[in-house]
């Protein structure tokens, strides 16, 4: 532990419960922004402040301070929307927003470009919806997330009904989202509510979880500070694998970070798994950095104090011990698209939603119009699926027929090749503070150039997962594809092979500081070899660490290890 | 068009003579008759032998210059008018209608009247109460009053000169004597106000005294009235070099305002905060060329220099529909000038292309140049402080860019200045007073200014002007747009003015951010206890902008928070700001 604590800390521990100054910056109207030791408190009531970067240069020559809006996050604990909610949230990103909506990696709802006047209503609208932003961002544990399989449909829901146990479990006790973003009454007599599990400092940094129902790994268990693997015997979840230790974030340039797939604790029963989530939780809460944010997350904690250590520590919290793990196997990450019929005889379709944009897009596809349409027919829910993706869950028989029609009226039906339907991509420009360089606004590109030369060696249906990210703190998960591109400066990215389809390793650094051409350069003979050359069944990361392409990452410590010798191609 | 009327071989002149003159005359256009006409008035003055005659020496005449002033015009003719008649001889006085009762007319002899026109045939706000009262039943008889009228209007708007019409009839019926008959001047009033107010001081002059001596013509120099504050006019402006030139609003917004530094080096121009500077803008060129097809002219470099520099080439005007009627011998366009209701439907949103387009007729030089109006001035309010910015002159102008009648339209001035100047270039401008819109003499005052959009300008002027002189009065600004992203004008400057305690509070609403439109006025209802408070302070109220609806709403809203924290009826409050205003307390400058 370092001795001097982050700034980070100093906020939280003078903050009053989350309070700060939020409440004065938000009746200063002649600026956008607020104070910003605020800025770092609204992240636990799930609000980012941002600015419009596309902006930036015109701003001060026209005598304006930056195009500050913000990006607010919805907690959707697996993911899952009623109808009535997903009209509520179109409402808002018509009117308090900038009409669209952000479907994330973690099953949320992002909202972005909230004016400081409009945040207030925004968050009241996504309170009557009956939802919250509590802890949607910030040094707690964030939205829970939940496979999404429609084929298991009693298994998704027990698995589903786990992942809001834990989020509710875990939510901070202080009051003050509701008393800023509500109804504005006080805490009365000034007293600070107290926080039994987070103290008043929070955690060291943030922390997620995921639950997983195999085969699928849609939620990329091994990504998140905890994962959850359901243990499925006789068609009824037992208990769960537990994972800890998993996380993407590092920084360019400093090999002492790096992403991590977690690690396997062992077994609980089902009865356990917010216990041990708590708990987990607390060890981090005790042990964490918080002198460094770059060494905060839990994954560093277990790399510090041991695999063995760890778990010996997080059992004598529990007062038992965790039993061996359970075999258990993915078979991929990616979403089934299209109708799927689940084993309780109601469908489901998968809609896919490139980039999780949720908009009516220039080539006719009506994301936003349709979904609303189908939104005020639609029986069942939406469920937003760790691919960023749309689930159209629960349509009965004799529904289908409906949405369907819905969905080919608004050029929803059509289908996309095997690489396109594996890629995403992290929000970046022009919003996001951190993005280096482009990610959601470029990939959609970058995969047709691309799909020209997986056609060309007769690869368009296969699928291969590809992620960008404008940042390396991973937000669209590119450690764990079999493609990984970050940004590094505007256009350039470094490119990363390896990563299982299945979620389960790392891929790692091929190509370094390259631009569009040199990616599709790069990847051209790699995909041409692939096809020529690979094994029955063998997906394109295990192709290119079998023939000597690159070394596969066998664990998070040694994702910079065993590179390549020439980076620059 | 008709021959126009020659000099007769009567004419006291030799032939050769009245040969050369009849030769200059036929050539000459509209405008220069009329210059000539003033130039021989003010030529036979100057020449006339003592001007100031003998019958003025003993008994002096008094005469009360009445002029009710919204832009200053009408207060900038009263002025000349004032050193004109003192010379002819008169004991003149000023009244400012904004002072005036129909009661102190009755103890007056001989009124010259200047009144202008304001919006859709309104008084000016500040003539309103003693319009209001002449209008009354409850009026004084004024038997025993001499006066003559000059109306000041626009003929782009319907009720051209209207309050002055008004004005004249109601003296009349009130029982007072026209000395000469009412003049009404478009918006090149200069000499035909010099040549009126010349025959009408001779009429009350002679009619008062009951002589039938025939006084010499006065020399009233309008062109050059308000000199006193500047030599420069808008006829002779000065080119002032822009030197810096920027588009305020984001590239998303949905308009362009333009912050322009101009450099007042040399010029001596010293403006107030609240002044106006006027701008000679040039016409576009695109404009002057649809214009000169459309007359079926190829047009000459002297005609393109008179159509770009010197005409109004898109106002469209009553009398230039029936004028143009008349030239090319349309029934239809004639009935159209003859129906005023038709007339009301057409003119919105139509310029002179449309009605020149409407029936392409060719046209000479002088025909063409005879149907318009002389170009004018646009005046922009200052928008810094000259103790701020010493030798700077800054104007915030609003590009207005719209369509009608499928066409694009742009304006005049603000379109000249947002397309066609840069840093660098001069522009023609002048200084425009504007006595009634500024600072409180009292400088521990608060003051309250409330200015969305581009009516922003004077306050920002204001601001600079008691951050550089200290000013320690509380000061309020309320400050409206479109889009909080892509509008908030000045948006750094007003931070750190708030920051250094400059600005006390500045509360803003942006209409076009949510779904119900929220404007100033709703900021203003919210602050209602604090704005009343600062009026029982002793508070000024400033108002800039749009007239049709802001101030309107705006000066609606005062009243209704003057009645909710006072507990007056409406109008108890509207009576409780009609004193504020008359106590100075209350100031607009809205256009």
């Amino acid at each position: 532990m370092a001795d001097q604590l982050s700034v980070n800390e100093k906020i939280k521990a003078a903050s009053h419960g989350l309070r700060g100054t939020i409440e004065e910056g938000l009746q200063q109207h002649i600026t956008g922004a607020l104070a910003d030791d605020d800025t770092q408190l609204t992240k636990f009531h799930g609000i980012y402040q941002q600015d419009d970067r596309d902006l930036r240069a015109e701003r001060g020559r026209k005598r304006m301070e930056k195009a500050f809006s913000f990006m607010a996050r919805v907690r959707i604990p697996a993911g899952i929307l009623t109808p009535a909610q997903w009209l509520k949230l179109d409402e808002i990103a018509a009117e308090r927003a900038n009409g669209t909506m952000r479907l994330t990696t973690r099953q949320t709802v992002q909202f972005h470009g909230i004016l400081k006047s409009n945040l207030r209503p925004a968050i009241r609208a996504i309170s009557d919806a009956l939802l919250d932003t509590i802890a949607a961002c910030g040094d707690v544990n964030r939205n829970v997330i939940c496979s999404a399989n429609p084929q298991q449909s009693a298994l998704h829901a027990e698995a589903a009904s786990l992942a809001r146990a834990i989020s509710e479990h875990l939510l901070p006790q202080s009051r003050a989202w509701h008393e800023i973003w509500l109804d504005g009454e006080k805490v009365e007599g000034g007293e600070v509510e107290q926080e039994p599990l987070y103290g008043s400092t929070y955690l060291p940094r943030k922390f997620k979880i995921a639950v997983a129902v195999p085969p699928h790994n849609d939620v990329d268990v091994f990504a998140h500070d905890i994962g959850f693997i359901a243990i499925v015997r006789g068609g009824v979840i037992v208990g769960y694998n537990v994972a800890a230790g998993g996380g993407m974030g590092m920084t360019h340039g400093e090999p002492e970070t790096f992403p991590r797939t977690a690690d396997i604790l062992g077994f609980c029963q089902t009865d356990q798994a917010v216990d041990v989530a708590e708990k987990i939780l607390t060890v981090q809460r005790d042990n964490g950095n918080r002198g460094n944010r770059k060494q905060a997350r839990l994954k560093y904690t277990i790399e510090h104090m041991g695999l063995l250590a760890f778990r010996a520590e997080l059992e004598r919290r529990l007062g038992y011990a965790l039993s061996p793990p359970h075999d258990t196997a993915f078979a991929g990450s990616g979403d089934a698209l299209g109708w799927q019929r689940g084993d309780d005889g109601a469908w489901h379709h998968t809609l896919f939603v490139e980039n999780g944009r949720i908009a009516d897009l220039p080539d006719g596809r009506q994301l936003l119009t349709g979904l609303r349409a189908i939104a005020t027919v639609h029986k069942g829910a939406f469920i937003i699926t760790g691919n960023q993706n749309l689930q159209i869950a629960n349509v009965a028989d004799s529904d289908k027929a409906a949405v369907a029609a819905l969905l080919d009226a608004h050029g929803l039906s059509g289908t996309v090749g095997g690489l396109r339907r594996n890629a995403m991509a992290c929000v970046a420009l022009p919003t996001c503070g951190l993005a280096l360089a482009e990610a959601e606004r470029y990939l959609p590109d970058l995969v047709t150039a691309l799909e020209a030369e997986v056609a060309a060696v007769g690869l368009a249906e296969d699928d291969i997962t590809i992620r960008m990210t404008g940042c390396p703190n991973g937000c669209a998960r590119p450690y764990l594809a079999e493609i990984g591109l970050v940004g590094r400066t505007p256009g350039v990215y470094n490119l990363y092979l390896g990563g299982a389809f299945d979620g389960t390793r790392l891929n790692k650094l091929y190509r370094r500081d390259v631009g569009h051409d040199a990616i599709v350069a790069a990847l051209r003979p790699l995909f041409a070899a692939y096809a020529a050359g690979r094994a029955a069944g063998e997906r394109f990361s295990d192709y290119v660490i079998r023939t000597g392409h690159i070394a596969a990452t066998t664990a998070g410590a040694r994702f910079h290890d065993d590179l390549p010798t020439n980076l620059e191609g | 068009m008709t021959a126009l009327p020659l000099l007769p071989d009567t004419a006291p002149f030799a032939a050769e003579q009245i040969s050369a003159l009849n030769k200059v005359m036929a050539a000459t256009s509209a405008e220069q008759r009329v210059w000539l006409s003033g130039f021989l008035t003010g030529f036979q003055a100057a020449s006339a032998p003592a001007p100031a005659q003998a019958s003025a020496s003993s008994r002096k005449l008094p005469l009360t210059i009445l002029f009710g002033t919204e832009s200053g015009n009408a207060e900038a003719l009263a002025i000349s008018a004032r050193k004109a008649a003192a010379k002819q001889g008169f004991a003149p006085r000023l009244l400012d209608m904004a002072e005036a009762t129909p009661e102190q007319l009755r103890l007056l002899s001989n009124v010259v009247l200047i009144a202008s026109t304001w919006g859709e045939g309104e008084p000016p706000q500040r003539a309103a109460d003693f319009y209001a009262a002449l209008m009354a039943d409850a009026a004084p008889r004024l038997d025993g009053l001499r006066y003559a009228v000059l109306a000041l209007g626009d003929r782009a708007y319907a009720q051209f000169c209207e309050v002055g019409r008004r004005f004249d009839e109601r003296l009349a019926a009130l029982g007072a004597t026209r000395a000469c008959d009412r003049i009404e001047c478009d918006l090149d009033y200069e000499a035909p106000a010099t040549d009126w107010l010349g025959r009408a001081l001779t009429e009350i002059k002679q009619q008062a005294e009951g002589g039938a001596a025939n006084d010499a013509v006065i020399h009233v120099d309008f062109a050059r009235a308000g000199a006193e504050e500047s030599a420069y006019t808008r006829n002779r402006p000065f080119a002032a070099e822009i030197t810096e030139h920027v588009n305020l609003s984001g590239s998303r917004s949905n308009g362009r305002t333009f912050h322009v530094e101009l450099s007042l080096e040399g010029s001596g121009i010293a403006y107030e905060p609240g002044d106006a500077i006027g701008i000679v803008p040039s016409n576009d060129p695109a404009m002057v060329e649809a214009v000169l097809k459309a007359a079926g002219q190829d047009g000459d470099a002297a005609l393109h220099a008179a159509l770009t520099d010197r005409y109004d080439i898109t106002t469209l005007t009553r009398p230039q529909v029936s004028a143009y009627a008349t030239l090319i011998g349309s029934a239809q366009l004639a009935a159209l000038a003859a129906d005023e209701k038709a007339l009301a439907a057409y003119l919105p949103g139509r310029q002179v292309i449309d009605l020149l387009e409407v029936a392409p007729h060719r046209l000479t030089a002088d025909q063409l140049t005879g149907l318009l109006r002389p170009l004018p001035g646009r005046l922009y309010s200052v928008a810094s402080s000259l103790k701020a910015m010493p030798d700077e002159a800054h104007l915030l102008i609003a590009e207005t860019r719209y369509e009608s009648h499928g066409r694009q339209r742009l304006g005049v001035a603000s379109g000249d200045v947002a397309n066609r100047r840069r840093t660098g270039d001069r522009l023609k401008i002048y200084l425009k007073a504007n006595p009634h819109f500024r600072l409180p003499a009292d400088p521990a005052r608060p003051i309250v200014m409330i200015g969305p959009g581009t009516g922003v300008a004077p306050f920002r002027g204001f601001v600079q002007d008691r951050a550089a002189t200290g000013a320690t009065s509380k000061s309020w600004l309320f400050f409206g747009a479109r889009n909080y992203l892509h509008d908030f004008l000045y948006q750094l400057e007003w931070q750190d003015f708030l920051k250094d305690g400059v600005l006390t509070r500045m509360d803003v609403a942006f209409s076009r951010d949510q779904r119900q439109k929220i404007y100033v006025q709703h900021r203003m209802w919210e602050a209602r206890r604090d704005l009343y408070a600062w009026l029982q302070e002793g508070a000024a109220i400033y108002v800039c902008g749009d007239a049709q609806a802001m101030a309107k709403d705006v000066n609606a809203m005062l009243v209704r928070i003057i009645a909710d924290q006072s507990g007056q009826d409406a109008d108890t409050a509207q009576a409780t700001l009609d004193g504020l205003r008359r106590g100075g307390r209350y100031l607009r400058d809205v256009y």
